[in-house]
């Protein structure tokens, strides 16, 4: 191997690189999986205070919570709410309001519905890991979001 | 034109600036890789939970090769995995925007509350600058200053 060659020398760094970092990862205390798992699609919603549970919602499970007067959380940034948002849901942006509203209101074993804009936004998973983290038990989050609430008429506004 | 003493002295420069931005890069993304995984999925272009191993790689191979460009190691390969790299961004980075997803753009710092940015046209044109400099790199001509190999 002539590592004076370009492809030469890309291949070594790339090598060593990958075989340092995995091991890195291996050896520390807050190393990450090696694949990043999707969330787990709930089967039928049962709210349990036995265990904690962060599933994944499609939207008539989200049609049926809402019904049933779950709170429902915005986790897109507040113009985008103020252009549009399910009927009734909350925006706040301040995480420590956020969850002292949620605990002062419902305590922390209440169901919660949270969305963004679409499959394709994370701040409604990445909220829904800060509650849990926070210890707050049952986290529903609405994959399809605003745009597949909105797009099959279902009530928004103020 | 400028002489082949300038041409060098340029070189070394663009070498540092680019080793030193490609070091400081890496430096948050190395000490969360959490948050720098979650970004990566925000982006949606990697399929099969792929973003976690990208985010485990990524910040290392970015601290190597950035030391790599100072320290005049390996400069062929180091100029273009970060013109690979710097590729990379500028399509992630424009097809977020033209989808519109407003997302933390995961460039510096992990985390908007700590000093980090969300994606923007600012960004973009960083990237193709750095881009720039590792192709100036890469046709540099004269060797001089670099530790390895010898030519």
């Amino acid at each position: 191997m002539n590592i004076g060659l370009p492809s030469v020398q890309v291949f070594v760094l790339i090598v060593f690189s990958s075989v340092f970092s995995l091991f890195v990862n291996g050896v520390r205390t807050d190393g990450i999986p090696l694949l990043a798992k999707e969330l787990d699609v709930a089967d039928n919603i049962e709210i349990t205070v036995d265990e904690p549970q962060l599933l994944a919602i499609t939207l008539e499970q989200a049609i049926d919570l809402y019904k049933k007067g779950t709170v429902f959380i915005d986790a897109r940034e507040p113009e985008y709410f103020t252009d549009g948002h399910i009927m009734g849901a909350w925006n706040i942006p301040f995480f420590f309001e956020l969850t002292f509203k949620l605990d002062s209101l419902q305590g922390k074993d209440s169901p919660i519905v949270l969305y963004c804009s679409a499959d394709e936004c994370g701040s409604s998973e990445d909220l829904a890991y800060e509650l849990q983290a926070e210890g707050f038990t049952n986290l529903y989050v609405f994959k399809g979001g605003w745009t597949e609430w909105s797009e099959n008429g279902h009530p928004i506004g103020p | 034109m400028i002489s082949l003493k300038q041409r060098s002295v340029l070189v070394l420069f663009s070498r540092i600036v680019l080793g030193v931005v490609l070091i400081a890069a890496s430096i948050d993304k190395i000490l969360h890789p959490e948050a720098f995984a979650k970004i990566i999925g925000n982006y949606n272009v990697l399929p099969f939970g792929l973003e976690n191993i990208v985010a485990i790689i990524l910040p290392i191979l970015e601290l190597f090769v950035g030391c790599c460009l100072i320290f005049g190691v390996m400069l062929d390969g180091s100029a273009v995995i970060t013109a690979g790299m710097m590729c990379v961004f500028i399509i992630a980075l424009s097809q977020a925007m033209i989808r519109g997803i407003d997302i933390n753009c995961g460039c510096f710092k992990v985390s908007v509350e700590n000093g980090g940015s969300h994606i923007g046209f600012r960004r973009i044109v960083e990237d193709i600058i750095f881009l720039g400099l590792a192709l100036f790199i890469l046709n540099r001509g004269k060797r001089k200053w670099e530790l390895y190999p010898k030519t």
